[in-house]
């Protein structure tokens, strides 16, 4: 693992046993995320984006969810490395929103809605920060009595809390102090207005907007290494989009955060994203810098999808679209999953897999146009149409 | 409910055969309180819209979530009554040009033709007062698709009997003819009469959108209101709607209602568009010329937060500030003026405007106003605890906007500022040049959109 690397995701498979089969959702996906970039994930519904995006935090339901194959390694301070998949639960717990944390699509969704929004970010502060917490109230992190650490925590009940504050009065208030002053700065630095009046404020009386600030600031409260946004956008406004776009970025340019941004929104990412994976079918089938994949797209899925998208200039009507529907998932067969849906299909196509293939610098894409008969194995007139590439030369 | 009371004229071209058109209709939802659920004020949902619909065009209405656009949709649709305002079907250009000039006049100093004629009008012509067999007709011809297919489709019903429905109620089909019937809308929408035997949740979005629209074209309708059609799906999949769309609207000779919230897919598809804000429409205008040359703010704005895969709009300080503002209570002048960055003075400031803007940005000064008593929405003593505050919030006011706006200085006794606006009237669409209106004062005033970047006065 080169030292700027934060995250690695080798050959990453997440299977889902249905009553039908089983799913295949992520299917031997490898990318890796340097320190402080953002990569972006991009594909339709159902193409896996979500679960491998789940998958780096260790949030996949298991059972029905299954990590098949694969390691998920995250590089620490020292050198080493933890593999989320195989590391005990108690330390997976300690890396999520300390180190990774992760925003989703739906905030309404994401929040209790039975918490003040306050109590909520309070908690962020309980779990990770509960040292900085009671030494901002004037208390010995290491002697603080168990009442003061669950109420720091939220974890004591209203009972609890209440006689505590007969108690000990001037404690209370401090500690009190020293958690809205940690959530507020939080809230704060998220552009929030009037922060005293949304931290008393339950989800539902805050728009879209405001709750998804709501959202990153408690992603971001701990300054994770990593944040794993799955879609922060498209509940939301075209207007209120562009201006969470750019609280997300400037986040980052503060703070050094890498970010890994799941989208079905290729217009999104030439903005914003330094490199990009395109997905399909639970395979990353091209990869490379965003200006690259955005201008010039290799696989012919990339090239539907951009065509797909209507542009001031395309006549009515007369858009690109790709034939057919996304493959089924369960029990798949052995080929590329485009095949179907593809007009340079060959025989090749339904009979391998084909492999991430560098045809340009920092350029991969798996398609069997890039390949010729003899690397692959097969008859000269199974294959594809074939595209001669810089890759090849240099290889 | 016929609107007799003197309303300004606005500015219009009779479109030469409109499918539809609005006279300021109003969908006003009532907001009940407390133990006997009395009425304390009207959600504005759309409030005020006027809008022509011709022949054959794809109308595309878009807005923010909120800005009433659906339920304009549903009004026309026949599925929200409106709380004010006419709805008029199939009217010529002469008729409009009648409807216009009859609506001005009070019934009591009509002359015996125009009597007549607006009779004539009203029952052959207006949805409400329309004979049953015309209503009826309208039904069949205006149909709906609407956004969440999984919603729109009974799940228990085959799609035979989805799209064979409005066959039978409205045609009294039944057995092979029928069948064959839906057999040919479902290869007409490009999905195969083998799939008559199928439960919607057997398909992929895509193809329920097109059992909605084979649905929609069973009646051989001539108006069909798109309600989002696309917004679930996939691009690859909208790419494939949106195709349908255009090659069934060019062999039936369809008029398109397209209500979307996505730019680029208004852009391609609609030949005219209406930007609708809180309620109302800011904009109005071929689609070309309101994208390449936008003629009110919000839709400069719209269009420029619309990220872009050729980077076009990438730096641009065209940004909305605040949060949409309470439809209870909209902004008086122009409703978008708390949060334009070109608003200036004339756009119609009120002591509202100015404790929303403390509000957020200056809490703890909110905190200490003790009382504020108005006048009217103008004009108000606002008093705080201490001189101190006071005298913050005038400085606070002195530098902001909306100060120009003032008609007379602040006066400031104690620890209560006395302030009050201008009262300006609410702004109205109006035409600005041909085909283009702007409900935006600032516009209609320069002839052009102001410039971001100006010196204020």
């Amino acid at each position: 693992m080169a030292d700027s690397t934060l995250l690695t995701v080798e050959d990453l498979s997440v299977h889902f046993s249905t009553s039908r089969g089983t799913a295949h959702a992520v299917d031997r996906v490898s990318f890796s995320i340097e320190k402080g970039e953002t990569l972006a994930l991009v594909g339709e519904t159902g193409c896996g984006k979500s679960v491998t995006a789940r998958s780096i935090l260790k949030l996949v339901p298991e059972p029905p969810g299954r990590y098949a194959s694969g390691s998920i390694r995250l590089a620490n301070p020292d050198g080493s490395s933890t593999d989320m998949l195989a590391a005990p639960m108690r330390e997976v717990r300690a890396i999520r929103g300390e180190r990774i944390s992760m925003i989703f699509q739906d905030p309404g969704k994401a929040l209790n809605p039975a918490l003040t929004i306050g109590r909520q970010l309070a908690e962020v502060f309980g779990e990770h920060r509960l040292g900085m917490i009671l030494e901002r109230a004037g208390l010995d992190p290491d002697k603080a009595r168990p009442t003061a650490r669950r109420i720091a925590q939220q974890r004591a009940g209203a009972t609890r809390r209440r006689v505590y504050s007969l108690t000990n009065r001037v404690t209370s208030r401090a500690l009190q102090r020293s958690i809205d002053e940690a959530v507020m700065a939080a809230l704060a630095d998220t552009g929030i207005p009037n922060t005293r009046k949304i931290m008393a404020s339950y989800p539902h009386e805050l728009s879209g907007g405001m709750k998804q600030r709501v959202m990153i600031a408690q992603a971001l409260a701990c300054d994770p290494d990593l944040l794993v946004a799955d879609e922060p956008t498209t509940a939301l406004d075209v207007t209120i989009q562009a201006r969470i776009l750019e609280l997300i970025h400037e986040m980052q340019q503060r703070r050094g955060t890498a970010i890994l941004y799941i989208t079905h929104d290729l217009s999104i990412v030439r903005q914003f994203a330094d490199r990009v994976a395109v997905m399909y079918a639970g395979r990353i089938v091209e990869s490379g810098r965003a200006i690259d994949v955005l201008t010039a797209p290799q696989h012919p899925y990339t090239q539907g999808l951009l065509a797909a998208i209507p542009r001031p200039g395309t006549p009515r009507g007369q858009l690109e679209a790709i034939p057919g529907s996304v493959p089924q998932l369960i029990d798949p067969p052995a080929q590329c999953h485009f095949a179907s849906r593809c007009k340079w299909a060959a025989p090749a196509c339904s009979a391998a897999v084909p492999r991430l293939l560098a045809v340009r610098p920092m350029h991969e894409t798996a398609c069997f146009r890039y390949e010729s008969a003899e690397s692959v194995g097969m008859p000269q007139e199974d294959m594809p149409a074939r595209i001669h590439h810089e890759g090849a030369t240099a290889e | 409910m016929n609107q007799h009371q003197p309303t300004i004229i606005r500015d219009r071209t009779p479109v030469s055969d409109a499918v539809l058109t609005l006279h300021d209709v109003k969908v006003h939802y009532p907001v009940k309180e407390g133990l006997l659920q009395s009425v304390t004020g009207h959600v504005r949902a759309v409030d005020g819209v006027d809008l022509t619909i011709g022949r054959g065009q794809t109308l595309g209405l878009v807005g923010e979530s909120g800005c009433g656009k659906t339920t304009l949709g549903r009004v026309i649709a026949g599925l929200v009554e409106p709380t004010g305002g006419d709805l008029w079907v199939n009217l010529t250009a002469e008729q409009q040009r009648d409807v216009d000039r009859l609506r001005a006049v009070e019934p009591a100093s009509m002359t015996a033709a125009d009597r007549a004629a607006w009779q004539s009008l009203q029952t052959g012509h207006r949805l409400g007062s329309m004979s049953r067999e015309n209503q009826r007709a309208y039904r069949r011809n205006c149909q709906v698709v609407f956004q969440d297919s999984f919603a729109s489709l009974n799940p228990r019903q085959l799609v035979r009997d989805i799209v064979g429905r409005p066959l039978r109620v409205h045609q009294g089909l039944s057995g092979d003819r029928l069948n064959a019937k839906v057999g040919e809308l479902l290869d007409m929408v490009g999905l195969g009469s083998q799939h008559m035997y199928r439960y919607p949740h057997q398909f992929s979005g895509g193809q329920r959108q097109r059992i909605s629209i084979a649905r929609a074209l069973a009646l051989n309708p001539e108006f069909v209101v798109l309600d989002e059609p696309t917004s679930a799906l996939d691009v690859s999949v909208q790419a494939q709607i949106l195709n349908l769309l255009v090659d069934l609207q060019g062999e039936l000779g369809l008029t398109y209602l397209f209500i979307t919230h996505d730019l680029g897919v208004v852009q391609h598809l609609s030949t005219t568009i209406a930007v609708m804000y809180l309620g109302q429409i800011a904009e109005y205008g071929p689609t070309d010329l309101v994208f390449n040359d936008p003629l009110h703010p919000y839709t400069r704005i719209l269009r420029d937060s619309n990220p872009s895969l050729d980077g076009e709009n990438d730096a641009t300080e065209w940004e909305l500030t605040g949060s949409v503002p309470n439809p209870i209570s909209p902004p008086h002048g122009c409703r978008l003026h708390p949060r334009c960055p070109v608003a200036r003075a004339e756009c119609g400031w009120s002591v509202d405007d100015v404790l929303t803007d403390i509000e957020d940005r200056a809490p703890l000064l909110f905190e200490t106003i003790s009382r504020v008593e108005r006048q009217d929405d103008f004009t108000a003593d606002v008093t705080f605890d201490t001189e101190v505050s006071a005298r913050a919030f005038a400085d606070r006011l002195q530098a902001s906007r909306a100060h120009d706006a003032v008609d007379r200085p602040l006066e400031i006794a104690d620890a209560t500022v006395s302030v009050s606006f201008r009262e300006v009237p609410d702004a109205t669409l109006q035409q600005l040049r041909e085909g283009r209106l702007t409900s935006c004062t600032r516009t209609q005033n320069l002839g052009a959109l102001p410039p971001i970047h100006e010196t204020r006065r």
